[in-house]
């Protein structure tokens, strides 16, 4: 759809390139037909602009602020995934491993090995690292990534509202 | 002389707990959100009802409001997509209603209308009623484009539309308008105009 009123609005509207303005302030300027319809919709576009907006009652704001009382405060989705949660669990798996491996240097008969004989470090780790130890350091990993598993989809799950 | 608050700064004070500052986001946009819903809704009280509703949802939502994007353009989506879910409600809501009672309201809305042409010898009041004759989307359209100060762009982005679309149907729009001014004025158009 490209007619002479299309073109019209758009040269009104600001919409055309240098070529095309000037193509359509010639037809303008020469064709007395479109510089009647030209008037026109100039007319149009004044009166289009000058509508006025309606009036809701008095007692609006003060209505929607009764409603916005009854709900709980808003709060930036930024600062809803609090960054001292993240930094906690990583602080837990820091600290965490940390004791595990202190643990581990504790109990382990740690024999300075021979030197001249063998380049060997002896490290007993079989009497900390049992089946058990495992399986509660495996859950508890479990536990936190449901945790933070939880914390994104809650976040889409706000956005997406 | 204190400088007026922008809406980005009501939101992020709203965000960090002044939510009193609200009231002054709804003083600001109600008028507008208001005309957008009665082009919908054709009557103040519902039309009250689904500006209350966007306010309330944007409120709800203030959080997820990307503030890099201009706050009204957000909340006209808002007042769209309410508007509409509240028109299909009430499109449900009155095929029930039967063929005199129809006839009855035709009857009582033509007879205000008139009653309203008389009263109201302006050429706005006559703009308002020729673009309450619109379709809603249409009157919606001509709406954001004159008053929400919305591109193209934006308004595509409020009603979920490409741009080039609305381009299209912005011209539609005003070629209806144009002819329902000259249905409603008949030879005063040009005075008027």
């Amino acid at each position: 759809m490209n007619t002479i009123e299309q073109q019209l609005w758009d040269y009104i509207d600001g919409n055309l390139n240098e070529t095309q303005r000037k193509s359509i302030e010639e037809k303008i300027e020469s064709d007395i037909s479109v510089k009647l319809q030209y008037e026109e919709l100039l007319n149009l576009n004044i009166a289009f602009g000058e509508m006025e907006l309606d009036e809701p009652s008095m007692s609006f704001t003060r209505n929607v602020m009764e409603v916005v009382a009854l709900q709980p405060a808003p709060v930036s989705l930024k600062t809803k995934v609090d960054n001292r949660i993240i930094f906690s669990i990583a602080a837990f798996f820091v600290l965490s491993i940390l004791a595990m491996l202190g643990y581990i240097v504790y109990n382990t008969t740690f024999v300075m090995p021979d030197f001249s004989k063998y380049f060997a470090v002896n490290l007993n780790v079989e009497k900390v690292l049992t089946p058990t130890t495992l399986y509660i350091f495996i859950g508890v990993d479990l536990i936190l990534g449901l945790i933070f598993i939880d914390y994104v989809l809650r976040k889409k799950l706000n956005h997406k509202n | 002389m204190k400088q007026e608050l922008t809406d980005l700064e009501l939101i992020q004070n709203v965000l960090t707990g002044e939510t009193g500052q609200y009231a002054l986001l709804v003083k600001r946009h109600q008028r507008f959100v208001f005309t957008l819903a009665l082009r919908f809704a054709k009557n103040r009280e519902d039309a009250e009802e689904i500006a209350q509703d966007c306010f309330v949802k944007a409120y709800k939502a203030l959080g997820s409001f990307k503030q890099t994007a201009k706050f009204s353009t957000w909340l006209y989506t808002i007042t769209y997509t309410t508007a509409m879910t509240f028109l299909r409600k009430k499109r449900l809501d009155t095929s029930s209603i039967s063929d005199e009672q129809i006839f009855l309201q035709l009857e009582n809305h033509t007879s205000a209308f008139n009653a309203n042409v008389y009263e109201q010898q302006n050429s706005h009041a006559f703009l308002n009623l020729a673009i309450n004759e619109l379709l809603p989307d249409d009157a919606t359209i001509i709406t954001l484009f004159y008053k929400g100060e919305q591109s193209l762009e934006e308004i595509g982005e409020a009603l979920n539309m490409e741009p080039n679309t609305i381009k299209v149907k912005l011209h539609r729009a005003r070629q209806r308008l144009k002819e329902k001014l000259q249905y409603l004025l008949k030879d005063e158009v040009k005075e008027l105009l």
